[in-house]
């Protein structure tokens, strides 16, 4: 695998020999995945690779972001985003700060905008921010002068999510690609940012994609699939979820929240769970070797069976793993645009 | 003194009553129903001749030059007045009308207390005689006590204070027999309840009009039927109250789906007591701006008449999410808002009516989903509507009717069309075809923070509106 330079001095490379520019990253913000061109995609995998070698050694460390402010500014909890987050700018050498707020910004009494000029003054120069109302970060991003990496928003987006996945099926898919391969996105698609981005992604690599679930949490994605994505790949919209896992290469299923049974979405959980939970007796529909994924947090028992999520084929952990590999090549990334743009 | 294409005005300052010289001028006036060249000459604030010039007198006078019409009539504005002035002030909403060619406004009830008691009434128009805008005020007055949607308002005594109708814009009124009484109880008073179609019950936390668009977003879907659905109820009940109470009417503001544009085309044609507006952004704009796509309604169709892909088309030029295009009802698809022209076009459409809802930075610099719906838009209607003009979609004198007399067919006789009539105070509004003006904050009028069209260039700059003979916007240098 290539160790590729993002930015001068942006990943220690074990031998200057295999040192190769890269062409240049253009966009000094990741706010969804939808205004990637293919090679930019490509070069956030080959980043992210040369990244996990960093991470695969017994003191991770690059100077890429030292002395760079990375603050992750959380409005929604988050574990697993925010944690992986951390993990990659320290990695990185960054100056880290957590900022978490619980509720909203209404509710604090101050504004995203003010939040982010306080935080600005305090030298942030990443802000990874997840919010919950679509396209906040669009709000950030028009004023703030650094990076604005989208750590998730709302429904809309959740780049960095989509982007580990790929890299992650494109690392366990026969073949290393997505092209022709059936991917099935199971569950609550209607509130699911991941479903989006993934979407983009996907059908970006050529991938045949399934959205599956009950027809209320499909809400507007017939519509979508009617239009099509753009790209090579294949949109298929569809409740059945048997049709959707046959012959399926992957699938991933997405977290189920119970406020879908207040909003009167779903009967019950228990319906749920058994129409369209990931068991092992309905994955038997799909390859053999079908990989599956979730996002995270799990719902065990309900969308995803405790068997399946640890069975031989689940790269529910590796997900994580290399979320954060993922994580540093954007921040490599999104900060060498950003610097070439002071320049 | 100062001339502009064959016009000379001597008059200073806004309020005072204005002399007036134009020659070759493109007067449309749908009082007359005539469309043509014409000299207009005014004295002491009032039309002293109209001339209509003849085809061999008017080599060269087009409807592309200097167009005079009568003053505009807003049927929907919010000014803010009581209680969000850092929003809009009375004084500063009428200048921000007159700015548009606006000459009579009616004011929503919905303020900080909303005007639902006959001194409320009282109050606003002293602030606007206070102003010295001769722009006519016109107010609405609440349907329900407080909004509340609970009982009726004092509507006897508001139509004595003179309100022009009844509204509880912003809501509908939700409970079913309320609506019922209030048509019957207005109606026995002469005046119309103007109602805000809105099925509340699907609308909650609603972000974006129901399509692609909110669905790839992930904007929480706002349905057409929320809006067609209480259409229909309103025309189920009014055609059970006109059978008892012949004189009771119903005006439905702000319409923007096709298919409430059918419900109302359908209801008129079987003779219900029914009208109805439409905005300008409902016409001109589609839920595609929100994704980032900075066409025109009318090009976002494709051949079929089916809504075009802003994704696949390649046309997302703006950053996505811009608050200030969050609006009530939601900017819908380019299907809604060619129904909309088409209602324009057959007369099911009876007025283009602004809902100008003008907002504070702090309420609508914000997240899209938490900033405060509504658009700001008396200063660019009319700039929205010529562009549909120019597309050749929309004739002149159709859009200027919508403006002028629609309007005042729905306020009936609190709204005589007299501005360009001899011997009458001139009401009227001079705005050039043939220039284009930028919108940008320092030209704009009104408080409200934020337009959807800044930086963005629009037909026919005002250059000179006249309310009830008096001036109420020069525009300071030729356009």
């Amino acid at each position: 695998m290539n160790t590729v330079v993002t930015a001068p001095g942006a990943v220690a490379s074990d031998s200057a020999d295999s040192v190769a520019r890269p062409p240049a990253w253009p966009h000094r913000h990741l706010l969804d995945v939808d205004v990637l061109s293919r090679a930019q995609v490509e070069l956030v995998m080959d980043t992210a690779a040369a990244m996990a070698e960093i991470v695969a050694k017994r003191r991770p460390r690059s100077d890429a972001l030292r002395g760079t402010g990375v603050t992750n500014l959380f409005y929604e909890a988050s574990t697993r985003t925010r944690v992986s987050f951390e993990v990659a700018a320290r990695h990185l050498s960054a100056d880290v700060v957590n900022v978490s707020v619980s509720g909203s910004s209404i509710e604090k009494g101050e504004s995203l905008l003010d939040t982010m000029r306080t935080l600005e003054s305090l030298g942030a120069r990443v802000l990874v921010i997840r919010h919950a109302v679509s396209g906040a970060p669009y709000l950030v991003a028009r004023e703030f002068g650094g990076s604005v990496v989208n750590a998730g928003d709302g429904r809309h987006a959740h780049p960095t999510q989509a982007l580990l996945d790929l890299y992650t099926l494109r690392r366990h898919i026969p073949g290393g690609s997505l092209q022709g391969r059936k991917v099935v996105i199971l569950g609550d698609v209607l509130h699911s940012r991941v479903a989006r981005s993934n979407l983009w992604t996907l059908t970006a690599a050529g991938a045949d994609i399934w959205v599956c679930g009950p027809s209320t949490l499909l809400r507007g994605f017939e519509a979508w699939a009617a239009a099509g994505v753009g790209g090579d790949g294949r949109f298929t919209v569809t409740s059945d979820v048997d049709a959707a896992l046959r012959d399926a290469d992957a699938v991933m299923a997405l977290r189920l929240q119970q406020e879908r049974m207040a909003a009167g979405l779903l009967p019950s959980l228990h319906e749920y769970a058994a129409r369209y939970g990931l068991t092992r007796e309905r994955l038997a529909l799909a390859h053999e070797g079908c990989l599956v994924l979730h996002p995270g947090p799990m719902n065990e028992g309900v969308e995803i069976a405790p068997d399946v999520a640890a069975g031989r084929r689940s790269l529910i952990r590796e997900q994580v793993a290399n979320g954060v590999a993922v994580r540093m090549a954007v921040l490599a990334l999104v900060t060498s645009a950003a610097s070439r743009a002071d320049a | 003194m100062s001339a502009v294409a064959g016009r000379a005005v001597a008059a200073a300052e806004v309020g005072h009553e204005v002399d007036l010289d134009l020659s070759g001028a493109w007067l449309v006036d749908p009082g007359s129903g005539r469309e043509g060249p014409a000299d207009i000459v005014v004295r002491d604030g009032r039309i002293e001749t109209i001339t209509w010039l003849d085809a061999t007198d008017a080599s060269g006078i087009d409807d592309i030059g200097v167009v005079v019409t009568p003053g505009f009539i807003d049927l929907h504005a919010h000014l803010r007045e009581p209680g969000n002035e850092a929003a809009e002030t009375i004084a500063s909403g009428l200048a921000a009308a007159a700015h548009g060619g606006f000459t009579t406004v009616c004011a929503m009830p919905n303020s900080t207390p909303p005007i639902d008691r006959a001194a409320m009434v009282d109050a606003a128009r002293a602030a606007a005689a206070a102003s010295g805008s001769p722009v006519r005020l016109f107010q609405v007055g609440a349907v329900t006590a407080g909004r509340a949607g609970e009982q009726l308002a004092v509507l006897g005594e508001l139509a004595d204070a003179g309100v022009v109708g009844f509204s509880d814009d912003g809501s509908p009124v939700q409970r079913a027999e309320l609506f019922r009484n209030a048509l019957a109880y207005a109606g026995m008073l002469g005046l119309p309840v103007i109602d805000h179609p809105e099925d509340l019950t699907q609308t909650s936390g609603a972000e974006a009009n129901d399509g692609l668009v909110a669905t790839v977003l992930g904007l929480r879907g706002w349905p057409a039927s929320a809006e067609a659905g209480a259409v229909a109820r309103d025309l189920e009940i009014l055609a059970e109250v006109a059978r008892e109470v012949p004189v009771a009417r119903l005006h439905l503001t702000h319409l923007s789906t096709a298919a409430s544009i059918d419900l109302v085309r359908r209801a008129k044609a079987a003779g219900l007591p029914v009208t109805c507006d439409v905005t300008p952004h409902h016409l001109a704009l589609t839920d595609e701006w929100l994704a980032g796509a900075r066409r025109w309604a009318w090009e976002a169709l494709d051949d079929a008449g089916l809504p075009r892909d802003p994704w696949r088309d390649g046309v997302l030029e703006a950053d996505p999410y811009d608050s200030a295009l969050r609006v009530n009802p939601p900017l819908r698809s380019a299907v809604d808002a060619g129904a909309c022209l088409v209602g324009l076009l057959d007369g099911t459409v009876d007025a283009i009516a602004t809902d100008h809802a003008p907002h504070t930075q702090v309420d609508k610099d914000v997240e899209f989903g938490a900033a405060r719906p509504g658009i700001a838009g008396i200063e660019t209607a009319l700039g929205l509507i010529l562009q549909a003009v120019d597309a050749g979609l929309l004739p002149l004198a159709r859009a200027i009717e919508a403006l002028t007399r629609g309007p005042a067919r729905v306020l009936g006789t609190a709204a005589p069309l007299t501005g360009l009539v001899e011997g009458e105070p001139a009401d009227l509004v001079i705005f050039d075809r043939g220039a284009r003006w930028t919108v940008v904050p320092d030209a704009l009028r009104t408080r409200g923070w934020g337009s959807p069209l800044l930086g963005r260039s629009l037909p026919g700059p005002v250059l000179l509106t006249v309310a009830g003979g008096r001036l109420a916007y020069e525009a300071s240098e030729p356009a």
